[in-house]
């Protein structure tokens, strides 16, 4: 199925040492557009360091990344912006004393007024909405402080920020930590409509399985700084990659 | 807010009512409210003419000097000797102005200065990493030092022609017109411009800030160098008011006087929102209190017990009613 969409990123044997610690051993991925692939794998397993080298922030020691099957160098988060590579992080990065129409357009305000250069309040409110509309925000006013929303809907908000920054590769770190059932449904459902578009590869980075199969195309079982499992999510289950961890924790006690 | 927002007070009005109150200025203004009718009926002068000059110049410097600190204080800054630039532009004029050099020209010079002591402070708190509070607190002593070294501490008498003293603050409200004219520039500032919406973001939340790429440290630069113009130029409307200048003019007593009218018109003291006219609310407030008193006769001992007392209570207020916003100051 994944095979007829057009691939939107691509790393190959990507290795990344932080003084004696080896984070990523010969890591490959690959994502296409209109899928998404969950990350999986215990604290330390890689993940992030993975994620930061797709965003720019770290350079890997070897190996190659590509963005529509061209080989590219991520030598900072800007570079990877042009690419059109997006991250929401998990402590968000919104302004909790900002309204929602501020934090989305943060740093990209329109402005009036020629030379007094003076904020465009009324089209960042009118660009706001439609851009929440777009993807099927639902959130009474624009101008309410992001600190009065509750964690789902700040997700939310920090997810329409990428997204109509042009994301064209959204990397999420971690889009339903600490969520409620229902604040998690909507998050879901917006990954989802996302996915619908076809146009946006979405890498997300989780801790659930169950969430991740049921949002995910694909999914990829980290341990060690190594893939250990892939696969579709249709054809494995929860049982099947709880199994495979089991077995790490019980070579683990055997060792010790 | 959340009750404000969901309305659940019977009628519109009421709501409203209810909404403006819970606003931080809200509060402020019905205290001042209270206050002037307090003295008013304890004086009968409190509103005569010659008294409302009086009120204007206890809060014309605190509000110039506020529109800065709040600026600061947003972005999770603070400036101690600002207080001290007060005291030592009048000088640095004087003395260029002494060298053959015309005295507007003199004034801008003066201005510069403080910018780039303003510049100094931002540049070592930046590049050093050292907490505002620690650099400015040094400045305070150093700026000190200097302006008695230039003044050699005696008082001197300001030169210059009618029309730029008068413009300067010979005329009673010509200080508070300053006030509000920077007040507008500064409220237009904050809540239109970029550096205004950014200084709030660096001080809501900095990596937030940092990730969308705002240059945090040129923010940061600008609002030091903006207080401190500001403190030089408040610093020159009272000399050129007083007809004199005065080594141990302001100092950290105005510095208190302008970071206590933001806190008390809503400022939080750790950054991320604030609003210049709760700086202006907060200046009147002070201004009034100290003003009201001084016509009562209180003794000037038990003065400033009043004070203090007044200004703790306002801001513990504010903090309140913040929490009772549903916002806490962070």
């Amino acid at each position: 199925m994944s095979d007829a969409r057009s691939e939107a990123i691509r790393a190959e044997n990507i290795t990344k040492t932080f003084g004696t610690v080896t984070a990523l051993a010969g890591v490959s991925m690959h994502v296409a557009r209109g899928e998404t692939l969950g990350i999986l794998g215990d604290n330390g397993a890689g993940k992030s360091t993975l994620i930061k080298i797709l965003t720019g922030f770290h350079q890997p020691d070897a190996g190659q990344v590509s963005v529509d099957g061209n080989p590219v160098n991520l030598g900072s988060v800007d570079e990877a912006r042009a690419f059109g590579i997006e991250c929401v992080y998990q402590d968000l990065a919104l302004v909790n004393g900002l309204s929602i129409y501020h934090n989305l357009f943060l740093n990209r305000e329109p402005l009036w007024g020629g030379f007094l250069k003076l904020l465009d309040h009324k089209t960042m409110r009118r660009r706001a909405r439609e851009a929440l509309d777009e993807i099927g925000v639902n959130i009474p006013s624009i101008d309410v402080a992001v600190g009065q929303l509750s964690g789902g809907q700040r997700q939310a908000i920090a997810v329409a920020r990428a997204v109509s920054s042009n994301a064209r590769i959204l990397l999420l770190d971690e889009p339903l930590a600490a969520m409620g059932a229902r604040e998690a449904r909507l998050i879901i459902d917006l990954i989802d409509r996302l996915k619908a578009r076809g146009d946006i590869a979405i890498v997300m980075i989780a801790h659930n399985y169950a969430q991740t199969l049921e949002i995910c195309d694909r999914v990829m079982l980290m341990q060690h700084g190594e893939v250990t499992f892939e696969s579709q999510t249709a054809s494995t289950s929860a049982e099947e990659l709880l199994e495979i961890v089991r077995r790490e924790y019980r070579a683990a006690r055997g060792v010790l | 807010m959340a009750e404000a927002a969901e309305g659940e007070a019977p009628n519109g009005l009421a709501r409203r009512a209810y909404a403006f109150l819970l606003r931080p200025e809200a509060s402020v203004i019905v205290v001042s409210v209270a206050l002037i009718v307090y003295f008013e009926i304890a004086n009968h002068n409190f509103i005569s003419g010659a008294n409302l000059v009086t009120v204007s110049q206890f809060v014309a410097a605190p509000v110039i000097i506020a529109c800065g600190e709040i600026m600061l204080l947003i972005c999770r800054e603070i400036d101690l000797s600002v207080g001290q630039v007060f005291a030592l532009a009048p000088f640095l004029m004087q003395n260029v102005h002494d060298w053959g050099v015309p005295e507007p020209v003199a004034i801008l010079v003066a201005l510069a200065a403080s910018a780039l002591i303003g510049f100094t402070i931002g540049m070592i708190t930046i590049k050093l990493s050292v907490p505002s509070f620690i650099t400015t607190l040094g400045m305070l002593f150093l700026i000190t030092g200097l302006t008695l070294t230039i003044s050699r501490g005696y008082p001197a008498d300001t030169a210059g022609g009618p029309i730029l003293t008068g413009i300067m603050g010979v005329w009673g409200y010509s200080e508070i017109v300053w006030a509000l004219v920077i007040v507008v520039l500064m409220h237009i500032a904050l809540r239109h411009t970029r550096w205004g919406l950014h200084t709030v973001a660096v001080g809501g939340n900095i990596i937030a800030a940092a990730e969308a790429g705002i240059a945090i440290n040129r923010i940061k630069v600008a609002n030091f160098v903006l207080t401190s113009t500001l403190g030089g130029l408040a610093g020159l409307l009272e000399a050129f008011r007083v007809g004199s200048i005065d080594p141990l003019a302001g100092g950290s007593n105005i510095m208190f006087l302008g970071v206590a009218s933001g806190v008390i018109g809503g400022t939080a003291i750790a950054g991320g929102a604030g609003t210049i006219v709760g700086g202006l609310v907060g200046g009147i407030m002070l201004g009034v209190l100290q003003d009201g008193f001084t016509l009562q006769g209180i003794n000037a001992f038990t003065f400033d017990i009043v004070i203090g007392a007044a200004i703790l209570i306002a801001m513990i207020a504010n903090i309140h009613l913040a929490r009772l916003r549903g916002r806490s100051p962070q």
